[in-house]
């Protein structure tokens, strides 16, 4: 990891500038895209890429990302077998389908999905000037160089809005699909936003893949929660390893409204999950919690930004990764307590399970306080398997594969518990299983 | 009950000693400190031994030592189980020989399903027989019969091992699991402390129906009180690292009454 300023990738804004040039002169992105765009381009090039001290980027070297010269995907290689591999039971009529940045109808299935819930292209959505502007609100106050760059080349993306007092059962699954390509590397920017009406409840799955390797999925999603909405949000990460992940969620929460995330990583060369979080008005509730399993030279990063501005908010925040060979994960989160924002109550809690000598785990709690009549918790744990434990399970006959498998399943049980969604929790242990019994074995 | 001390007592007077595990002359400690100095017992199949003796004599280190804790370390002399070198094995491989020690302190593992926790064990042992491996479904009969010999209630099946568990749950929890895996050679630590006299039965009695003319038990006990319920053949009594004394039952009412104090080793 670069250590001084000299390492700084100045310069390689400009493959980012070349690439966007190109981009205007082939897509032809029209308006209000084309604004956007260039607003987010400006964006970019105040933020630039960052140096290593950045303080959102304090654990995440991006310098060879920065060098690496993309191209934009053009050729989409996804078809209906590559989505069925990951369609999880229960989800098969009401899956969403962002194939390499675009929203694709042809591939998705929404059959199972009630009118309340309305899914369009972001295209046929802009037309709402409610929804330009806010897209034009984003970027402006944009602070992450990386969800600029998705700004500056997007000029579609997917739209769901889910009408006031619906309360939806089925899951509505969307899976970013990215080809990769084989010849260069390839950049693609979904952009997905989503709008929860009053008193409306919705579970959300989001997945993202990749049929081959060598791209950057560099993706934003914005969720708006009305008056007392509930969003049940799962959020997978399962790129292959030669591949840049990079997201950027953003959530605003309104009066009563709940937002309780689940991320799960399974790493990749480089996967970064960048969380803003804003709890607007009194009673909304945050819960996020995330685990990522890592081995080889994977790597998982989290930063998270809860911003308490209303009185009688609760955010809770637990994260735990399990980190082996010389894989390397990293949480950075601030919690900000605006003046103002009295009788606040919020937890963050990270623990890391170090599984080797070589892995490398970062935790970063930070709290913020700026009123008076709060409670606030944090805390950071770093532990290897408990002996005891190990001891224990092999005087019953677990060789010490089996007995370390199932403690690393069990540190992890905690976290995929809490998904709201059955199928996709047992999909994830087995894929988890897997994971850990080759580790073991 | 009867039957099983008469078949071990005839099988003294016939010499036809059908020797399980022979400990000769070990020594063992912990972190490089000698607390196990110089050992050596016999058991044979269908016996039951009671090792007793006072705190720090080495009767916990005994035990660990016999099932493998990698902390614990052996310092001198041998241990041979069913004709194999026992400390040249792995804990998991030495449970699959045959040997299941009973915890004095049952461990919390969260996250870990009792019931799916048994099953594996089970199917472990299964596997190195060379036999079937059982699916949840099938395993549930054993266990739901294993649970009614011990007396524990059904809800425990779901609960993450050991956690949470009082005391005696956890000690019947350690009994099921001798249940469920049938070991040849079971070393029962301190099962008895910590227990009321309702859960002391209720462990007494899942021991007794559990033992046979082809197994055996080593209890190690603080107290006589258990010896009341589970009436061993042999009792010995630990020292300072040291077998100072070896006799039937009625050793064990004697150190009841007089106490520790009047045994010490012999000096060398």
């Amino acid at each position: 990891m670069p250590t001084t300023l000299t390492d700084t990738p100045s310069g390689a804004e400009s493959l980012i500038l070349d690439l966007h040039g190109k981009y205007l002169e082939e897509a032809r992105p029209s308006e209000p895209f084309k604004g956007l765009n260039l607003a987010s381009v400006r964006r970019f090039e105040t933020l630039k890429f960052p140096h290593p001290k950045h303080d959102l980027f304090s654990f995440v070297n991006a310098k060879e990302l920065a060098w690496t010269r993309f191209q934009l995907q053009r050729d989409s290689r996804i078809g209906k077998d590559i989505v069925r591999d990951h369609v999880y039971p229960g989800c098969e009529k009401s899956v969403l389908v962002v194939a390499d940045g675009t929203f694709r109808p042809d591939l998705s299935d929404l059959s199972a999905l009630p009118s309340q819930v309305k899914v369009s292209s972001l295209r046929e959505a802009v037309a709402d000037p409610a929804i330009a502007r806010y897209l034009a609100e984003t970027i402006e106050s944009e602070n992450d160089v990386f969800a600029a760059i998705n700004g500056a080349f997007f000029n579609d993306g997917l739209y769901l809005e889910v009408e006031p007092a619906a309360l939806v059962e089925t899951p509505a699954l969307i899976l970013y699909i990215s080809s990769g390509s084989a010849s260069h590397p390839t950049m693609t920017v979904p952009r997905v936003l989503a709008k929860v009406g009053r008193h409306s409840e919705v579970k959300i799955v989001v997945k993202y893949a990749g049929a081959g390797g060598n791209y950057f999925v560099n993706s934003t999603q914005d969720f708006i929660l009305e008056e007392n909405s509930k969003v049940l949000y799962t959020h997978i990460q399962a790129d292959p390893f030669e591949s840049w992940s990079f997201a950027k969620d953003r959530v605003h929460l309104n009066r009563y409204s709940r937002f309780h995330g689940v991320n799960v990583y399974s790493g990749c060369k480089l996967a970064r999950r960048h969380h803003e979080v804003h709890l607007e008005d009194s009673g909304a509730e945050l819960k996020l919690d995330g685990v990522s399993v890592l081995t080889g030279r994977e790597q998982a990063h989290n930063l998270v930004r809860i911003h308490h501005e209303a009185p009688q908010c609760a955010s809770a925040q637990h994260f735990k990764n399990i980190v082996n060979e010389s894989s390397r994960s990293s949480f950075d989160g601030s919690v900000i307590v605006n003046k103002g924002a009295q009788l606040t109550n919020s937890d963050q809690l990270i623990n890391n399970l170090m599984l080797s000598d070589d892995a490398h785990a970062d935790s970063k709690p930070n709290l913020m306080i700026y009123a008076d009549d709060v409670k606030c918790t944090h805390g950071s744990t770093v532990g290897q398997l408990d002996e005891e434990q190990l001891f224990y399970l092999n005087s019953r006959g677990l060789s010490q594969g089996m007995a370390k498998s199932l403690l690393t399943r069990s540190f992890a049980e905690s976290i995929l518990g809490e998904i709201q969604v059955p199928a996709v929790a047992s999909g994830l242990r087995g894929i988890l299983s897997k994971k850990l019994e080759a580790n073991h074995a | 009950m009867e039957n099983f001390i008469l078949s071990g007592a005839l099988n003294q007077i016939n010499g036809r000693k059908d020797s399980m595990l022979e400990i000769k002359d070990l020594h063992a400690g912990f972190e490089g400190t000698e607390i196990v100095k110089g050992i050596s017992l016999t058991v044979n199949k269908g016996e039951i031994h009671a090792i007793m003796g006072p705190n720090g004599s080495g009767k916990s280190t005994l035990s660990k030592i016999l099932a493998g804790h990698p902390a614990y370390e052996a310092m001198g002399g041998t241990v041979t189980f069913m004709g194999k070198d026992l400390l040249e094995l792995s804990p998991d491989q030495r449970a699959l020989e045959g040997i299941f020690l009973g915890f004095q302190y049952p461990v919390e593992v969260p996250g870990v399903n009792n019931a799916e926790f048994l099953r594996m064990a089970y199917n472990a042992k299964m596997a190195r027989q060379g036999k079937e491996e059982l699916d949840p479904l099938d395993f549930d009969d054993i266990l739901d019969e294993k649970m009614k010999l011990v007396g524990m209630d059904s809800k425990y099946k779901d609960r993450s091992l050991n956690e949470g568990f009082s005391g005696g749950e956890k000690k019947k929890n350690e009994i099921l699991q001798m249940a469920v895996l049938q070991p040849k050679l079971a070393i029962l630590d301190e099962t008895d402390s910590g227990l009321d006299i309702d859960a002391l039965r209720v462990v007494a009695n899942g021991v007794n129906k559990l033992i046979n003319q082809d197994n055996a038990i080593i209890l190690i006990t603080h107290y006589q009180r258990l010896l009341e319920y589970v009436k061993p053949h042999y009792v010995h009594v630990l020292s300072k690292g040291e077998i100072v004394k070896s006799g039937d039952k009625s050793l064990a009412l004697d150190l009841e009454a007089q106490g520790y104090d009047w045994l010490t080793p012999v000096p060398k």
